[in-house]
């Protein structure tokens, strides 16, 4: 044990806090609530402590030794402190905000108790420094967080469970298998150690495969396609503090794992980085797309992590391919992942609202909830506004990177000659940026400016809806967005420099003019392709009449297209537990089934054999000589009581007796290995002697 | 020190067991204490005798020539006694409660007891001969456990048990035989063999061994030979439990340790075709076992086939035949036992408090039986190997030595063991789900009457999944104790 012990206790601490919430929800609800927020509280302040001393240089490190048989590694730098310090962030809003929400809910002390305890695991991954440390943590929060999404125990919610665990045990495996790939070649899992581990490894091709793996591991969680099915699935039907922390740190844990392994194993490589590019976007253009098609308001929103999780993958692979010069990609990434936490936990709060009061998801449902509600206005519009990257907000910031850094890399790839490859991906890039705007202008509209058309619903709207912790965890989380958009040189560049090193990014040359007429172009293009597609698409196409004239929204996406239905569940569910099947059935015959051949074959008993009355001629003919014997002696000896018994009968019983089951056990597997062993000796014997 | 005391672990449960019926326990309770009593006192010897470790071998009994009878302790005999040593006073208490519904106590509780000592007879084998005698006496002695409810169903699979165990023992007579002729009877790490003797009959000797691993992996279930472990699962709990996923089975792969690094050596076999059979054997069954496993309705059935699946790691471990290998190999022998011990107890508990044998019936039980589900899922997490728990470790030295060897087979191996672990997270989570998160619509009342069961049955479980965490969290003086015995120092 070395270092500061402080990181060992933030991991731990939520997961005590965890067990005492558990405790005290059974004896008084209302401690457990506070309680909660408290644990949540103090890890906050913990991490604001720790950041301060990292900030004040200096990294902090932890090393349990002996743990588990390899030992916990922890280490605090810019980039995972302020991660941490933001989880914890965002888990004390949550928790305040589950107190209202959760009001009516069964089982609240079971999703407190794995509220909690997924936040120590969470803080263990992100303040890992050794990709074992990183998989225990992932582990235990990929279990705990389940819990999360059965929570209801609605119908949907149990299928979205499945989906939701099955992806996450695959994934863990698929990690796991890299690892031993990765620990065989390297011998260490250390990520300090692994800098450029390709370039070192004598056998690459493993390295890749390793990699590979744990891409389908971190992958799955992150919610890359097309390990994305459990996303749209989980996030509608977990209680919103859930859905938002799902979203905003949850799937960023997957993204820290890829950008363990593209900072450091593969630095710099361009197959690798290829590869997460190209899976990054059509993770962004998939998403968006989905998104724009949804109805229920949860699912266009788990939908846009999707693809915001795309645009960030695209961060991820642009550093790969940009090498030494990719300041621009590294702090683009950063800065993209924290902009989403922010900016997701912000929406999905506020469509908790909207489910706390109105139990409905539907757009047609809950249209016009939001008109003369300043304070939920407030707080979507900010979210709306941040993600759809506008001038002023955070998400402009960060887009804006990653576009600059795409169009950076357009001169290195004409001399590559794949510069048309790389002009698509930023089309593509502006497109899912429009797509954006498009579908937060579609909930924006449905929730805020249309009335609903059912009257008494509109009137039902007009009541107290949500307390004053609530509004306080959704308003001074909103209040980040603008602040931290409108000031980019003092609050977003600091704490991009300050988390940079974590991605071996090197100092930035000259400071980024984000609102000079270049940049300012790019997001005009993306906005405008927003507002076309949102009028083509979602008015004219997504929105249909009904037949007394109101326009509803419809959900045309075809069915066939869902890849979980149409393909992952009828292999993994059907196809191969058939085979599987199969196989099992034929191999656990082959033993039976050979006994059965012999018996119907070689050891077939002879048929048409007439049965003997007395069974055997020679246990006749003894019975019927000692029956004379007996008839003799009851003539001479026994007179007076003479003996009456049978020996014939007695035979005839005694051998039908002893037939049956030497039959039995004749036609039985084992007789058969007995008997084969008994050859064998033979044959032993035989070769010992002519040896 | 005088080694005659090895006798006293074999001797003191054998007596105590046989003079069982000859007391007439009026009461359950002066019984309970007289098996308790011996139980207990022979855990407290054994452990005494492992820790002080007495240097040399002693020979109890020259039956002809080279055919001694002869005991050690040495580090891997340590590890079995020190598994069967520990469970076996657990598994006591449990069966003391459970029992109560079964009847014939007396009768079980002699054969029960007399078993402890044969098992420890096999830990403490000296040479082949002793091992082999030991081996075919625990069959026989265990055989009217598996019969005890004498209904139709145990008698076939006693039957079933008696024909395929003896089956196992002739095949490994075989390499018995040859390892008497060609080498040394004693176990000597690295292997007796003589190769002056062999001279250009090594091929044979290599099958032979095939012959010997197949014989003795008959009671260490290896696909084909596994049949009679599922039909066995009829036996009382206690014996499900004990026996078959711990000493019987694991007297198997012991012996397939034993044969494997202690009598043919691993120099003579690793990288050979013998190696490749006896690792696609385990592969299949590791595979085989837990797909099974997925399809099986009745839960302490499932829990058989995932024993047969489980077994298979082991020997797996043992087949690549490296130090690293017998370290993953022997930590999962010690861990599996944990793990699998606790899921049995826990189903037997089920069994025993509320009659429900099948997965579908347990639905919503988390609530009612909170103490027993919660066990029941901490050691099916452990099984599947999350991570900090128990399995975990053991799967992570098994994959890593298969890894660090770099076969294309041992990768394979890899890719078996993980999907196994896939296949064992789905037959166990589907009943942890079940138990916990019954849908919306379920009936409460239906399982109204299902409760805990009381602290003679709680209080084995609940020690051993703390033991389940605490292997997991710490476990290195234990993995210090298997790299000295990998490295042949003990």
């Amino acid at each position: 044990m070395e270092g500061n012990i402080s990181i060992l206790f933030a991991v731990l601490w939520p997961m005590i806090g965890a067990l005492a919430c558990f405790i005290a929800g059974r004896m008084d609800k209302k401690l457990r609530d506070y309680l909660a927020v408290f644990v949540t509280g103090i890890e906050l302040v913990l991490f604001i402590i720790l950041f301060t001393k990292v900030w004040n240089g200096g990294e902090l490190y932890f090393v349990l030794h002996d743990f588990c048989a390899r030992g916990l590694w922890f280490r605090l730098d810019g980039f995972r402190v302020s991660y941490a310090l933001i989880t914890a962030l965002m888990w004390m809003m949550a928790t305040i905000f589950s107190k209202e929400y959760l009001k009516k809910e069964r089982n609240r002390n079971r999703f407190y108790f794995f509220l909690l305890l997924t936040l120590g695991a969470t803080i263990g991954v992100f303040a890992s420094d050794d990709l074992f440390t990183t998989f225990i943590f992932f582990e235990i929060m990929s279990l705990s967080s389940f819990v999360w999404v059965i929570q209801e125990e609605k119908k949907e919610a149990i299928k979205a469970a499945e989906t939701y665990l099955a992806i996450a045990i695959i994934g863990g495996l698929a990690m796991l298998m890299g690892l031993f790939l990765l620990y065989s070649q390297t011998g260490t899992l250390a990520f300090g150690e692994l800098y450029h581990a390709l370039q070192m490894a004598e056998n690459k091709a493993v390295i890749y495969i390793a990699g590979a793996c744990m891409l389908v591991g971190f992958g799955a969680k992150a919610g890359m396609f097309p390990l994305h099915v459990w996303l749209p699935k989980s996030h509608p039907v977990a209680p919103a503090p859930a859905s938002a922390l799902l979203s905003g740190i949850l799937l960023k844990t997957g993204v820290f794992g890829i950008l363990v392994m593209t900072c450091n194993i593969f630095a710099y490589d361009y197959n690798w980085a290829m590869v997460i590019l190209i899976c990054g976007t059509l993770t962004m253009a998939i998403g968006a797309i989905l998104a724009v098609f949804q109805v229920n308001l949860k699912s266009i929103i788990a939908c846009s992590s999707m693809s915001q999780i795309g645009f960030i993958l695209v961060g991820v692979g642009m550093q790969g391919l940009l090498g030494e010069h990719n300041q621009l990609a590294v702090r683009g990434t950063y800065l993209h992942m924290v902009n989403h936490s922010v900016i997701k936990l912000v929406l999905f709060m506020g469509a908790g609202v909207i489910v706390m009061n109105l139990h409905k998801l539907d757009l047609n449902k809950i249209r016009g909830f939001g008109r003369k509600k300043p304070a939920l206005l407030f707080a979507f519009l900010m979210g709306a506004i941040g993600i759809s990257g506008i001038p002023l907000f955070n998400g402009y910031v960060s887009k804006t990177l990653l576009h600059e850094s795409i169009v950076e890399y357009g001169e290195v790839a004409s001399e590559l000659g794949i510069s048309s490859f790389i002009t698509g991906i930023e089309w593509i890039f502006l497109i899912s940026g429009g797509f954006t705007f498009a579908y937060m202008l579609k909930i924006f509209i449905a929730l805020f400016i249309e009335k609903n058309d059912d009257q008494a619903a509109m009137d039902a709207y007009n009541k107290k809806y949500m307390n004053k912790q609530s509004t306080f965890a959704l308003i001074s989380i909103a209040v980040c967005i603008p602040v931290m958009g409108m000031a980019p040189g003092i609050v977003m560049d600091k704490m991009a420099d300050f988390a940079q090193g974590f991605m071996h990014g090197h100092e930035l040359h000259h400071a980024v003019h984000y609102f000079s007429l270049e940049n300012l172009k790019g997001a005009a293009i993306s906005l405008s392709i927003g507002a076309i597609v949102y009028v083509v698409l979602v008015r004219m196409v997504l929105m249909k009449k009904r037949a007394d004239g109101v326009k509803e929204y419809v959900y045309v996406w075809p069915t066939w297209m869902d890849l979980e239905n149409s393909s992952y569940r009828p292999v993994i569910g059907v196809a191969l537990p058939f085979v599987g099947a199969v196989v099992c059935r034929i191999a656990d015959k082959t033993a039976d089934g050979c006994a059965a051949l012999l018996a119907n074959t070689v050891l077939r008993p002879a048929r048409n054999r007439r049965p003997l009355q007395y069974c055997s001629r020679f246990t006749y003919i003894v019975g019927d000589m000692l029956d004379g014997i007996v008839a003799f002696l009851n003539r001479t000896v026994c007179k007076k009581k003479p003996l009456k018994f049978s020996f014939v009968n007695f035979f005839t019983v005694s051998t039908t007796e002893v037939r049956r089951t030497s039959t039995l056990i004749t036609r039985s597997v084992s007789f058969g290995l007995l008997l084969f062993c008994i050859g064998l000796l033979m044959t032993l014997v035989y070769l010992l002697i002519v040896a | 020190m005088n080694l005659y005391v090895l006798l006293i672990p074999i001797l003191l449960p054998l007596i105590g067991g046989a003079v069982l019926p000859l007391f007439h326990f009026t009461e359950r309770k002066h019984r309970q204490f007289y098996i308790g009593t011996v139980v207990l006192l022979n855990t407290i010897i054994t452990f005494l005798l492992l820790c002080m470790r007495p240097e040399g071998s002693i020979v109890i009994l020259n039956m002809a020539g080279r055919l001694e009878v002869a005991l050690h302790v040495d580090g891997l005999g340590t590890v079995f006694a020190a598994i069967v040593a520990g469970l076996w006073p657990f598994a006591t208490l449990y069966a003391f409660e459970y029992m109560k519904h079964e009847g014939k106590e007396t009768k079980f509780f002699s054969f029960y007891t007399m078993t402890y000592g044969i098992t420890m007879g096999i830990a403490f084998a000296a040479n082949l001969m002793t091992l082999y005698m030991f081996y075919e006496m625990l069959t026989l002695i265990t055989l009217p456990l598996v019969m005890h409810a004498m209904d139709k169903k145990s008698v076939r699979a006693g039957r079933k048990y008696v024909f395929y165990s003896i089956g196992g023992a002739a095949f490994a007579f075989i390499g018995f035989i040859f390892i008497l002729i060609f080498g040394n009877m004693d176990f000597v790490y690295g292997g007796s063999l003589n190769m002056d003797l062999i001279g250009k009959r090594e091929e044979l000797l290599r099958l032979m061994y095939v012959f010997a691993v197949l014989g003795f992996g008959v009671k260490a279930a290896i696909f084909p030979f596994h049949g009679w472990l599922p039909s066995a699962s009829v036996a009382p709990t206690p014996v499900t439990a004990l026996l078959h996923a711990v000493a019987v089975v694991k007297a198997g792969a012991f012996a397939i340790i034993r044969i494997t690094y202690y009598s043919f050596g691993t120099d003579f076999l690793y990288g050979t075709w013998a190696q490749q059979v006896i690792l696609i054997f385990a592969m299949v069954t590791i595979v085989y076992g837990s797909s099974r496993a997925v399809k099986e309705q009745h839960i302490k059935k499932r829990l058989a086939y995932s024993t047969i699946s489980n077994l298979s790691y082991i020997i797996f471990g043992a087949a690549l035949m490296t130090p690293a290998g017998l370290i993953g190999s022997l930590t999962h022998m010690v861990f599996h036992a944990v793990m699998k011990i606790t899921l049995f107890f826990c189903v037997g508990a089920i069994m025993y408090k509320t009659h429900r044998e099948y997965v579908s019936e347990i639905t919503g039980f988390g609530k009612k039986m909170p103490v027993i589900m919660a066990c029941f899922t901490i050691s099916s997490l452990a099984v599947i190997g999350i991570p900090p728990l128990a399995g975990f470790i053991s799967k992570w030295n098994l994959a890593s030595a298969a890894a660090e060897n770099g076969t294309v087979l041992s990768i394979i191996g890899i890719g078996c063991l993980l999907l196994s672990a896939l296949l064992t997270a789905i037959y166990l989570m589907t009943i942890v789900v079940r138990a916990y998160f019954p849908s919306r619509d379920f009936n409460m009342e239906k399982i109204a009457d299902v409760e805990d069961p009381n602290w003679l049955m709680k209080l084995p479980i609940l020690v051993l999944s703390i033991a389940v965490i605490g292997f997991g969290i710490y476990a290195v003086p234990l993995m210090n104790f298997f790299a000295k015995i990998a490295a042949g120092l003990i």
